[in-house]
C-alpha cells in the first residue's frame, strides 16, 4: 500500500535560557512523583519520567546498568500482575507508558494505582522469570525539574486555584536534552520543551513554538502527540506526530534560542486516528519507523532519504512514502525498542493487557 | 492477624521466629491477593519482639480479599482477609457543560464538562456521545487522548473536537468533513453510568442540546469589547462585554485588573450571559482612579481564535517571530 503524503513546509521559532551544567545533580531521597506518565531512558540507567500532575520531569537513577537475562519476555495479563503486586484490583490500575532500559533490556512501565487525583505514581519493571518488581522511589538518587505551569501574565493575581494542567504526552532524550511534549487542558497550543540535562535549578526548559503551514492557508500551533529523535545522514532530527496534522521532521540542532527550523511533513495520519509511539530501526540494510496507532494498526514506514523531499508550493502537491500495515499486530497501545531485532509491546487483548516481545517486522 | 492503621499483617506465636537468625522474611511470610498463582504484594517486613509484621506498600483496597501465608519449618499458618466495600450511593453529577450558549460555531474547538465530585480517569470517551438531529451518533467527533485532559481535581474534563476535522485544507477534514455542520442541531449526551472516583455511577446523566452556526474565522478585536466601570467606594463589579462567547476556562483565568501603580487588584471573577460577560468583583471597595484590564492575546473564542490572531490562518511568513505572550489593555476610570 502506498501512503499519499503531502509535504508541507514548516518552521519553528525558539526562545531559550541556556542551562548551566550541574554535575552530580542526582540527590538521594524520596522522589515525590504525583503521577508517572511518559518515560524514556537517558545515559547510565537514568530514567526520565514525565509527571503531569506535579508539572515536573524527574530523572531517576535506576542503578540498572547490567543486562538481566530473562527479563524481556511475554507476560500475559501484565495489568493483573501489576495489580497483584500493588495489592489492588485490576480496575484500579492504569498503565501509562512502557519503555525499555537499553542497558539491562528490562521493560519499565509507569502506572497509576487508583483512578482519582490521589492515585499513587508507581514504576514497575520486569525481572527474571516473568516476575515484576517496583522501582523503589522512597530513597533513590534523583533530580526534578519543574515545568512552568503556563505563560500566565496573571500569576500575581489571586483568582483562586487554577484548573489548568499540561498533560505530558511524550518525552525523549537526545544530545544532552530532555524534550517534553505537552497538551494543555485550556489553551489549544503547542507545548514542546527542551530541558538541558543534568537539570539546572533555574532552567525550566526551552519553550518551542511550532508553526507548520502551507501556502494553502492554514496555520497550526497544534500539540505534538508523540515524537522520536532520529538521524538523517548523520544529522539529528526529530520526527513529530501531531494531534491533528501529519508526521513532521525538524532538525534537533536548530532547537536553539532565536533560531528557526524548516521542516517537512512526511505522512498524513488522518482523523479518527492518533499515532501513539514510534521506534526506529534498521533491517536488511534499510531504515524503518514502526508506529502504533489508536485505530489504524501498526505502520511500518520506509524512511530512506527523508531529506530528499522538497517542500510543496501548493496544497495540491502530493508525493508518497511507502508504508505497510503490519499484519497480525492489533491493539498495540505502547511500543518500545528492545534491541536491534525486537520490540516490546503492550497489547490490549480484550480486557487483558499483555506484554509481548516481537521480532521487528 | 490484621491490625493497625494502616493495617499490618502480623504473625504471632511462631516459636521458630525467635530462633531464626536474620531470616529472609519474604521466603517465610507472603501476603498476596487471594487468587491462584499471583505474585506477593510489595511491602516491608519488620520484627517486633516475637511478632513478624508485613506492612503493604499501599493501603488495602475495599472489596479485595487478601491471603497471608506463613511457613517456617513445621510451623504453618494461613489466613484470608476480605476488606469490606462500603456501599456507595450515586451522588456525583454534571454541574455544567461549557460553552453554555445554545448556538455554537461549526468550528468549535472544545467543551468543558464540570462535575460535582472527582471522576475516575480512564475510558472517559465511552461515556460521551454526540447525537445529531436524525438521532444518529456522530462518529469520532472528539480527539480521544489516553491522557484525558482532567483538571488537577478530576472534576473538569476538557473535550477537544478533532482538530483535524476542523481545520481547512487538512486532508482529514476533506475526507470526513467537520464534526459539526452549520444549520443542524446536536445533543451532547453524558451517560449516567460514568463512574466517579468511588466507583459509583453518576446520579443522573446529562444532556446539552445546541444549534450549530457558521464557522467563526474572525480574530478577537478589543475594539468591539465594552467596559462598564463601577462606582467608587463600592464593590460593584467591573464588567466587560464581548460580542461573542469566550472560552470559559481562559476567560475565568487570564484577565487581570491592575491599578494606576500597576498593582494587581484582588477579587473574584464571574461569567454571565453565556460567557459573553466577564465580571470582576474586588475584595475591597474601589478607590477613585484609573485602572487597567490586562488581557493576554492567548484568550480564545470558542473556535480558538485569539486576540489579533486567527486559529486557522497562514502564518508561513511569520516564522521568525519569537514566542511572546502579548498583552493588551483596556482602561477604565472609577469615580463617584
Amino acid at each position: 500500500m502506498k501512503l499519499h503524503l503531502s509535504l508541507l513546509a514548516m518552521a519553528l521559532a525558539v526562545t531559550s535560557t541556556s542551562a548551566v551544567l550541574a554535575d552530580d545533580s542526582l540527590k538521594a531521597g524520596k522522589a515525590d512523583l504525583r503521577s508517572a506518565g511518559p518515560m524514556t531512558f537517558g545515559p547510565d540507567g537514568v530514567l526520565f519520567v514525565g509527571d503531569s500532575m506535579g508539572a515536573a520531569v524527574f530523572a531517576l537513577d535506576t542503578g540498572d546498568t547490567t543486562a538481566m537475562p530473562g527479563s524481556a519476555a511475554d507476560i500475559v495479563a501484565i495489568n493483573k500482575k501489576v495489580a497483584a503486586l500493588l495489592g489492588t484490583s485490576e480496575n484500579q490500575i492504569l498503565i501509562n507508558d512502557l519503555t525499555v532500559n537499553p542497558l539491562s533490556k528490562r521493560a519499565y512501565i509507569s502506572v497509576s494505582r487508583g483512578r482519582g487525583p490521589d492515585a499513587a505514581a508507581v514504576i514497575v519493571r520486569t525481572a527474571a522469570d516473568g516476575k515484576l518488581e517496583m522501582l523503589g522511589l522512597d530513597n533513590i538518587r534523583h533530580a526534578r525539574v519543574a515545568l512552568p505551569n503556563a505563560p500566565d501574565p496573571n500569576s500575581k493575581s489571586a483568582f483562586g486555584g487554577s484548573k489548568r494542567l499540561d498533560a505530558i504526552t511524550d518525552i525523549a532524550f537526545v544530545d544532552g536534552k530532555v524534550i517534553v511534549a505537552g497538551l494543555s487542558n485550556e489553551e489549544f497550543s503547542s507545548n514542546l520543551r527542551s530541558i538541558a540535562y543534568p537539570f539546572a535549578a533555574a532552567d525550566r526548559g526551552t519553550s518551542i513554538e511550532i508553526f507548520h503551514g502551507s501556502h494553502g492557508g492554514f496555520e497550526t500551533n497544534s500539540p505534538v502527540r508523540t515524537f522520536i529523535p532520529y538521524k538523517v545522514k548523520n544529522q539529528d532530527v526529530i520526527l513529530a506526530a501531531y494531534t491533528c496534522t501529519p508526521l513532521v521532521i525538524f532538525r534537533t540542532a536548530d532547537l536553539t534560542p532565536g533560531n528557526k527550523v524548516k521542516g517537512k511533513t512526511i505522512a498524513e495520519l488522518g482523523a479518527g486516528n492518533r499515532p501513539l509511539d514510534m521506534i526506529a530501526y534498521s533491517k536488511g540494510g534499510s531504515d524503518f519507523i514502526l508506529m502504533n496507532n489508536s485505530s489504524r494498526g501498526v505502520m511500518k514506514l520506509s524512511v530512506a532519504n527523508l531529506d530528499s523531499y522538497a517542500a510543496i508550493t501548493s496544497p495540491t502537491d502530493i508525493t508518497g512514502v511507502p508504508y505497510e500495515t503490519v499484519k497480525g499486530l492489533s491493539g498495540v497501545k505502547h511500543l518500545a525498542l528492545l534491541d536491534n531485532a525486537h520490540a516490546v509491546m503492550l497489547v490490549d487483548a480484550g480486557g487483558s493487557e499483555d506484554l509481548k516481545v516481537a521480532s521487528l517486522p | 492477624m490484621l491490625e493497625g492503621d494502616p493495617p499490618e499483617f502480623l504473625v504471632r506465636g511462631a516459636t521458630g521466629l525467635s530462633r531464626a537468625a536474620g531470616p529472609d522474611f519474604k521466603s517465610i511470610f507472603t501476603v498476596s491477593l487471594d487468587e491462584p498463582g499471583v505474585q506477593a504484594m510489595a511491602g516491608t517486613y519488620r520484627m517486633d519482639g516475637n511478632t513478624l509484621a508485613f506492612r503493604p506498600q499501599f493501603p488495602l483496597e475495599p472489596g479485595v480479599t487478601y491471603r497471608a501465608e506463613f511457613r517456617l519449618g513445621d510451623e504453618r499458618a494461613r489466613a484470608v482477609f476480605a476488606i469490606p466495600k462500603p456501599d456507595v450511593v450515586p451522588s456525583t453529577h454534571v454541574l455544567n457543560i461549557y460553552p453554555t450558549t445554545s448556538v455554537l460555531p461549526e468550528n468549535t474547538l472544545k467543551l468543558y464538562i464540570h462535575f460535582s465530585a472527582p471522576i475516575a480517569r480512564g475510558g472517559a470517551y465511552r461515556w460521551i456521545h454526540l447525537i445529531d438531529d436524525t438521532g444518529a451518533e456522530v462518529q469520532l467527533p472528539f480527539l480521544e487522548l489516553d491522557e484525558e485532559l482532567w483538571d488537577p481535581q478530576f472534576q473538569r474534563l476538557t473535550v477537544l473536537f478533532d482538530p483535524g476535522r476542523i481545520k481547512r485544507e487538512l486532508v482529514p477534514n476533506q475526507e470526513m468533513g467537520p464534526p459539526l455542520v452549520a444549520g443542524r442541531t446536536y445533543t451532547l449526551v453524558i451517560d449516567q453510568g460514568w463512574p466517579d472516583v468511588r466507583g459509583a455511577p453518576l446520579r443522573e446523566g446529562a444532556q446539552k442540546k445546541f444549534k450549530v452556526g457558521p464557522p467563526d474565522r474572525v480574530a478577537l478585536d478589543l475594539k468591539n469589547w465594552k467596559v462598564t466601570a463601577p462606582n467608587g467606594a463600592t464593590r460593584q463589579p467591573v464588567m466587560l462585554d464581548f460580542p461573542e462567547p469566550i472560552d470559559q476556562a481562559l476567560l475565568e483565568r487570564l484577565i487581570a485588573v491592575t491599578d494606576a501603580s500597576g498593582q494587581a487588584v484582588r477579587g473574584a471573577v464571574n461569567l454571565d450571559r453565556g460567557e459573553t460577560r466577564w465580571m470582576f468583583t474586588p475584595e475591597l471597595a474601589w478607590r477613585n482612579g484609573s485602572y487597567l484590564l490586562v488581557i493576554p492575546s492567548t484568550l480564545e473564542d470558542l473556535a480558538g481564535n485569539m486576540v489579533g490572531r486567527l486559529f486557522d490562518v497562514d502564518t508561513f511568513d511569520r516564522v521568525q517571530q519569537h514566542i511572546t505572550v502579548e498583552t493588551h489593555t483596556l482602561a477604565f476610570t472609577v469615580a463617584r
